[in-house]
């Protein structure tokens, strides 16, 4: 409760004694927040280099809790691995990979690769023309020990052939649209008949990557007390297996009861779930893969905001493992001081701003590739990454992370990209097309019209050449990153007017907008930057670049973009990859920024946490273990 | 007294039909879209479909509204679209919690702003009655957040003395209770503000009532002090303080966002906040309700608390 309303009477009775008193309420203040800011000062933490983590050295010790720290908005809420496409939040994979992993699982060590141990299958081959994969499982068991066989895997592709567009991973003409037929020749080998072939490379990354298998025995069911049959055999009886598997999964009250969920074939059973998204694994004992789970129990505790996070690592409580936001990056001595070890792991995505191609102010600007060329020579990249980003961050030189996958980035983007920071490149750029520049004021365009020195189609006498950002608020270094640019592209006369609103705002008020529907009511947006866009491991431009693609917000369109992609999802030339990336990262159908890593504290006796890929991240608490200090 | 309380109770109705029918109209008024606002970016206008027609938002606005009202009746707040769980569930989870939280902090309040609003106005232009003014206007002048982080920084960090934040998976009383140590301060900086409040109001009432003619009489005719204060000037002064504790009701109800986040509280608040954020319509509205309902109440448990104390206040001719 706050009563302020009183205090206008309640100053009533101060009478004459009211400037005796202020002076006495002055000393008051100067005394306690000298005091204070003296505590506040003496917590202040110094800032350490990190890097990707040492191995923890000493005694494995059996046994013992981990406590990790969800961050702010972090917390699962639907624990069936088959989310439906109403429920966006990208989190409960976390609370699920733990207890049925994919078919296919990501994460070698630090390497971003397949790892055939982890894996549920033994084998996995493509026919000659790529579009028939026979996947042989290996004898591996579910924890009320039943075998996992082929049966599982022709229920889980049931249920989805039946409610894929209900499915939240479901893209469009992809698993399992594509598939023509499944047969299961013996218990454990499944051979998948496709309707095209396709680079096996892709499939089995991008596609297989989100494909689980369930437990047919014990979740083919259409109510609680219903007995297990083969219900998903049909197209009726599949939707009311998913419809009942769904309505289960989004009862978090009966999430860790559930007879339904601990049926498991990950590492890791639920033991314990709370609504606020506090959670705890244990053991599964009948576990066939390689990790055995070493500690007792993991326990996933939310908070509501990361300061609330960072009093709790400062404050020397029980915390294991949590994320280190990057605006405290500063804090990592302190937390040092504390027994934490900090890592950074590079994030499997891309960060961007989206031009607009269709907006009706200024849309024909930004088609123009001189434009967007301009304006990304005129991002400082390496100075936010510096600066915003304390040096965690990838550098952002083309549509591919060159941090997290050496694999699969371009000599091209290696040496930089193809548009450094260059501020006398996009002076020249504009000048050359006709825009008198007005360095630290705001360009015009002087030479209208199509010619090769001209300001393009579209383009009148006299525009100015100035855009809205808009991006999510809620982040200081987002607010750095952004002030920078708005700095930098300043030098050359292109004027940047920042606009922060809420994340969700902004995705309900902005709208996909290409050549055929850019209403105004959805597309008056200019420049977005909303964060960043997560890659499967194959870090594919599939649905990013493609014409009408599900992410390609802003109406990009170009055929040679369009075959290159292609080449690299259905083709088999290796060299399809580079070629694709580097004509997007010329194009640039988005501009490039730099994407923060994520940054880790571990304490300093658990072993195991490092290395790891940006995919199971945090996500294989079966490798962990605690340490004696070496004698 | 009875006429008075079915009229209240009526207008009472009436005011939350109205905030009711307000609110909905507002949350409606919005721009954008619900649905591309919990699903993401990703919200294809297929999934937008799927969504629209799961929650009934492909509906005229007035069939909406009917189905809410009819829902209501049948005691349905509706399904939170971004925690995906009934919002009467969330509620009732998270409201008996906040009621701990500011319960607690408003009792603290109490037991020290009532004695030093009567010591002070005792001591009334004094060393002593300069020094407490003088705190606790210092302490109320500054907010909440402020409080709370510096006191983090010493007790917590610093001194390791008290935890910093509740622990998650907390969303029982008994756990609250269970994790007591953790309660102290966000039940401190939250009482910081109402004791100064509190005392002042108090202060300032109990200098009236201290003039009165009774009072003297009362000492006149021999009464001892501490008879004099508890019966007469107690009494009294407590009237600006059941105002306040009415007002208080909403506030319990509707939680308190900032400490709630700073001592990772997953309270009314936030819940609020963060709904208010994802335009989730359903809790809002849902909130609004309880808010409204709180707020009548209160009015009207203070308006028969004033009876209780003073007798001699009558309502509405009875």
């Amino acid at each position: 409760m706050s009563p302020r309303e009183p205090q206008a009477n309640a100053v009533l009775g101060w009478g004459r004694k009211q400037a005796v008193v202020r002076i006495r309420y002055s000393l008051a203040v100067t005394v306690t927040a000298l005091a204070l800011a003296g505590a506040v000062a003496a917590c202040s933490g110094t800032t350490a280099k990190i890097g990707a983590g040492s191995a923890v050295k000493g005694q494995p010790v059996r046994g013992g809790t981990v406590t990790v720290a969800e961050p702010s908005g972090a917390s699962p809420n639907d624990v069936f691995p088959l989310s439906p496409s109403t429920n966006s939040n990208g989190y409960n994979i976390n609370l699920t990979m733990g207890e049925w992993p994919s078919l296919v699982y990501v994460g070698d060590g630090a390497t971003s690769v397949v790892n055939p141990q982890e894996s549920l299958y033994s084998s996995l081959t493509w026919s000659d023309d790529d579009s028939v994969i026979t996947i042989v499982l290996k004898p591996w068991t579910w924890s009320d020990g039943v075998p996992i066989t082929a049966r599982d895997f022709t229920f889980v592709y049931n249920l989805l052939k039946a409610n894929y567009n209900d499915w939240e991973y479901y893209t469009p003409g992809l698993f399992p649209a594509d598939v023509t037929r499944v047969v299961t020749p013996n218990s454990h080998t499944v051979v998948i008949d496709l309707n095209r072939s396709y680079n096996p490379a892709f499939y089995t990354d991008d596609v297989l990557y989100y494909v689980p298998l369930l437990p047919q025995h014990a979740w083919d069911k259409t109510s609680p007390t219903g007995k297990v049959g083969n219900y998903d055999e049909t197209t009726a009886g599949a939707t009311a297996v998913w419809n009942f598997l769904q309505k289960q999964g989004s009862d978090m009250a009966t999430f860790a009861t559930s007879p339904l969920w601990q049926v498991v074939d990950g590492p890791w059973k639920l033991a314990q779930f709370q609504s606020d998204g506090y959670y705890a694994w244990v053991p599964n004992n009948n576990y066939s893969g390689p990790d055995k789970p070493v500690l007792s129990k993991v326990i996933f505790t939310p908070f509501t905001t990361d300061d609330a996070e960072m009093d709790t690592l400062r404050s020397g409580t029980s915390l294991t493992v949590a994320p280190l936001p990057l605006n405290d990056v500063g804090q990592t001595g302190a937390l040092e001081h504390e027994g934490y070890a900090v890592v950074s792991v590079p994030t499997a995505g891309v960060a961007e701003i989206v031009p607009n191609l269709y907006n009706p102010v200024n849309g024909p600007l930004l088609r123009q590739l001189y434009v967007r060329q301009a304006l990304e020579y005129l991002i400082n990249r390496q100075q936010i990454v510096s600066d915003a980003f304390h040096g965690y961050a990838d550098p952002g030189n083309g549509p591919v992370p060159i941090t997290y996958g050496q694999q699969w980035a371009s000599p091209l983007e290696k040496a930089g990209g193809p548009y450094s920071y260059a501020p006398t490149k996009a002076v020249a750029l504009l000048t050359a097309h006709g825009w008198k520049v007005a360095p630290n004021g705001t360009d015009t365009c002087q030479r209208p019209g199509t010619g090769a020195s001209d300001c393009g189609a579209g383009v009148a006498a006299g525009e100015k050449l100035q855009f809205q950002l808009l991006y999510s608020s809620g982040s200081a270094y987002i607010d750095q990153m952004n002030a920078a640019i708005q700095t930098s592209e300043a030098q050359a006369g292109i004027q940047i007017v920042l606009k922060a609103e809420p994340f969700n705002t902004l995705v309900a008020t902005t709208g996909t907008c290409n050549a055929q529907s850019h209403p105004n009511s959805t597309c008056s947006w200019q420049l977005q930057q909303f964060g960043w866009q997560p890659y499967s491991l194959d870090p594919s431009g599939a649905g990013l670049f493609n014409t009408d693609a599900i992410d390609n917000y802003g109406g990009y369109s170009s055929p040679e973009m369009n075959q290159l992609i292609d080449e690299t999802e259905y083709g088999s030339n290796p060299s399809g990859f580079y070629a694709y990336e580097d004509y997007a990262a010329e194009q640039l159908p988005w501009l490039w920024l730099p994407n923060p890593s994520y940054v880790y504290v571990y304490k300093g006796n658990l072993a195991g946490f490092v290395p790891a890929s940006p995919f199971d991240f945090t996500l294989n608490p079966e490798v962990w273990y605690y340490v004696k200090p070496a004698s | 007294m009875t006429w008075y309380l079915i009229r209240r109770v009526g207008q009472s109705i009436a005011v939350v039909i109205g905030v009711m029918i307000l609110t909905f109209i507002l949350l409606h008024m919005e721009p954008g879209s619900v649905a591309r606002s919990v699903l993401g970016l990703k919200a294809t206008p297929a999934r937008v479909a799927i969504f629209d027609s799961l929650y009934g938002l492909n509906k005229p606005l007035y069939q909406q509204f009917l189905i809410y009202v009819k829902q209501l009746f049948q005691g349905n707040l509706g399904v939170s679209y971004q925690l995906q769980q009934p919002v009467s569930t969330l509620i009732a989870e998270r409201l008996p919690r906040d009621a701990i939280l500011l319960g607690l902090s408003t009792l603290l309040a109490l037991v020290i702003g009532v004695p030093t609003g009567i010591y002070q106005a005792l001591r009334h232009n004094r060393l002593a009655d300069d020094l407490l003014a003088g705190t606790w206007f210092t302490l109320y002048s500054a907010p909440d957040f402020m409080e709370a982080l510096l006191l983090i920084a010493l007790l917590c960090v610093q001194l390791h003395i008290l935890p910093p934040a509740f622990p998650g998976g907390i969303t029982s009383v008994a756990g609250l209770f269970a994790n007591w140590p953790a309660l102290i301060l966000p039940v401190v900086v939250l009482s910081i503000n109402s004791v100064a409040g509190f005392s002042q109001y108090v202060r300032s009432t109990a200098l009236q009532t201290l003039a009165e003619d009774h009072i003297r009489v009362a000492r006149a005719k021999g009464l001892s002090e501490r008879l004099v204060l508890t019966r007469h000037v107690l009494r009294n002064s407590l009237l600006p303080v059941i105002t306040i504790l009415g007002l208080a009701l909403p506030d319990i109800v509707a939680g308190a966002v900032i400490v709630e986040s700073i001592f990772n509280f997953p309270g009314m608040g936030l819940l609020f906040w963060q709904s208010a954020l994802a335009h989730d319509f359903p809790v809002m509205l849902g909130g609004t309700l309880i808010i409204g309902v709180a707020t009548v109440l209160g009015n009207l448990a203070a308006d028969v608390a004033y009876r209780v104390v003073d007798p001699r206040i009558r309502y509405g001719g009875a």
